[in-house]
């Protein structure tokens, strides 16, 4: 099979090939890094590529199975890490100047279970400044192009990973999630993103983030790849205390389960408002595919969601004592969106803060009480397709909502309060808009049954209009 | 929701501990006027009849008496 063919496969198909040697972890990666260094100039996709360390990774994955040592599914597969996430001994700047030189001494909890893994780490993935933001348009190392329209976003903050899985660069990304940075991108470059419970995977060594609410999660090219990457890099850690030592499920065995006399939540409010009409379209399509597939589905309603816009507070204020020890000495080093927010949040009050405090709590017992009576909530992931890297603005219902910067929370609208409750959450491409740019629906679940949003996401990829669809980068 | 050059100045001053030239001020200005537009908004919530589950219970005499 030639290289961009191989470089096309799932992880699920690729990973018997290099089980059986018929095809080598030193090929594959050399392939892999040939296609993102040839990419590079087009997509922007990683701030380093790590091509000696690969190579010697690959090597090390060969030896071992030439000595009959397999260590499972991510045996010598080339992945991306985010840059904000810790790579020991190779720089990780998180997208921005003031850490342009930052070398951490060791790697994050989730790199070292996925080199453990077998996984070979390809390089260092662009993203936007500090991670914060939905668009990865990177005023230090520049933009991300969509693999779909490279004139286009491929969404935030984690756009590198977004596009390198979406370009058949990498087989799966690391990327993280705040306030939907793994499952916008997802969305955007029609690739698969989860953002599992918080507590199911270490944040350990994820740098300068906010205290609440963030999350790592993959990126990858199909929902069993999801599951597979999920299963390497979750579990409790005793170093850090947000994880939990809740049983981790053989996700390949749950995802099997049929999905029959399952139901599936529509809310009726909040989540399907203000959406562009191409996306309500392929996501009503979605359920409707559900439907046939034997789901059943039901109105349900959300009256909390009119409150959610208070969880800015707490954005704001978090960015404020994240961005301190930083701030004083390297100010001009900022790019302006993460310096204004941050200057912003000083004026953000306790009383403000806790306000924000008592709406997530309420939303998230809301969406506790629903997750009674269904299984699943399904959604559109973002409420538009990608916009174009230089729109300020987009309109949605004939109302002007910004990209970025002030006001510009109508991106992650459906995203970030999923950050807010703790539950986990896929997002699935589920069509394209008319010109040709991915679409997502997104499917939530009840904490710690990640298991069960596989197996309703795994039915769905399987009569989605996206499935076979590749972007057409020449 | 307007803010005075003073007042700005102040807050990163004690913030950040760096200076900003008149010049920056007026291109930080508008942004931050900006946030605290929307913070003026989510000000005006009114969340005091919004109450949570856990409280509802302890109202009951459970948890509290616990």
């Amino acid at each position: 099979m030639p290289d961009n063919e191989l470089l096309k496969l799932t992880i699920s198909e690729i990973a018997p090939m290099i089980q059986a040697r018929e095809v080598s972890p030193v090929d594959l990666t050399e392939a892999a890094l040939a296609e993102a260094e040839r990419r590079q100039p087009t997509l922007n996709s990683f701030i380093t590529i790590m091509r000696e360390q690969a190579m010697a990774a690959a090597e090390q994955a060969e030896d071992e199975l030439s000595r009959g040592e397999y260590r499972g599914p991510l045996h010598g597969i080339p992945i991306g890490i985010k840059d904000n996430i810790a790579t020991g001994g190779i720089r990780t700047t998180v997208g921005t100047k003031v850490l342009r030189d930052h070398v951490p001494d060791e790697d994050a909890e989730v790199v070292r279970r996925c080199k453990e893994a077998g996984a070979i780490i390809l390089g260092k993935e662009n993203l936007e400044e500090f991670a914060a933001g939905a668009t990865s348009n990177n005023p230090h190392y520049g933009a991300v192009h969509n693999p779909w329209g490279l004139d286009h976003i491929p969404g935030g903050s984690s756009g590198g990973g977004g596009a390198n899985v979406a370009a058949g660069v990498t087989f799966a990304s690391l990327g993280t999630d705040l306030g939907g940075s793994v499952r916008l991108p997802g969305a955007f470059c029609g690739v698969v993103g989860l953002k599992q419970t918080f507590g199911r995977v270490s944040q350990r060594g994820l740098m300068v983030t906010s205290f609440n609410g963030d999350h790592i999660g993959p990126m990858t090219r199909s929902v069993r790849d999801s599951a597979l990457v999920l299963q390497a890099i979750a579990g409790y850690d005793p170093l850090d205390p947000s994880t939990v030592p809740v049983q981790v499920d053989e996700y390949a065995l749950v995802m099997e389960r049929g999905i029959q006399g399952l139901t599936m939540g529509i809310p009726s409010n909040h989540y399907f408002d203000l959406l562009d009409p191409e996306v309500e379209t392929a996501v009503r399509r979605a359920i409707a595919a559900l439907e046939e597939l034997g789901v059943q589905s039901r109105e349900v309603s959300l009256p909390s969601m009119e409150y959610v816009g208070a969880l800015r507070f707490s954005a704001m204020a978090d960015s404020v004592v994240t961005h301190e020890p930083y701030i004083a000495s390297n100010w001009e080093d900022y790019g302006p969106d993460t310096l204004y927010r941050t200057l912003a949040g000083q004026f953000v009050l306790g009383r403000d803060y806790s306000k924000a405090m008592k709406v997530q709590r309420i939303i998230k017992e809301e969406h506790a009480r629903v997750l009674q009576d269904v299984d699943f909530l399904i959604t559109p992931t973002t409420p538009m397709p990608a916009p174009r890297i230089d729109s300020a603005t987009i309109e949605v219902e004939g109302k002007e909502q910004k990209v970025r910067g002030p006001g510009s929370g109508h991106v992650s609208r459906n995203t970030s309060p999923m950050n807010a409750t703790g539950f986990p959450a896929i997002t699935v491409p589920c069509g394209f808009s008319e010109l040709g740019l991915p679409i997502g629906l997104q499917i939530i679940g009840r904490p710690w049954e990640e298991g069960n949003i596989f197996r309703l996401a795994h039915a769905y990829e399987g009569v989605s209009p996206s499935q076979g669809a590749w972007p057409n980068l020449g | 929701m307007p803010i005075s050059d003073e007042t700005l100045t102040r807050i990163i001053a004690e913030y950040g501990g760096f200076e900003m030239s008149p010049e920056e001020l007026e291109l930080v200005k508008p942004e931050l006027e900006s946030y605290l537009n929307e913070l003026e908004k989510l000000r005006g919530l009114d969340l005091s009849d919004v109450v949570s589950s856990r409280l509802l219970r302890a109202a009951e005499g459970t948890e509290a008496d616990a």
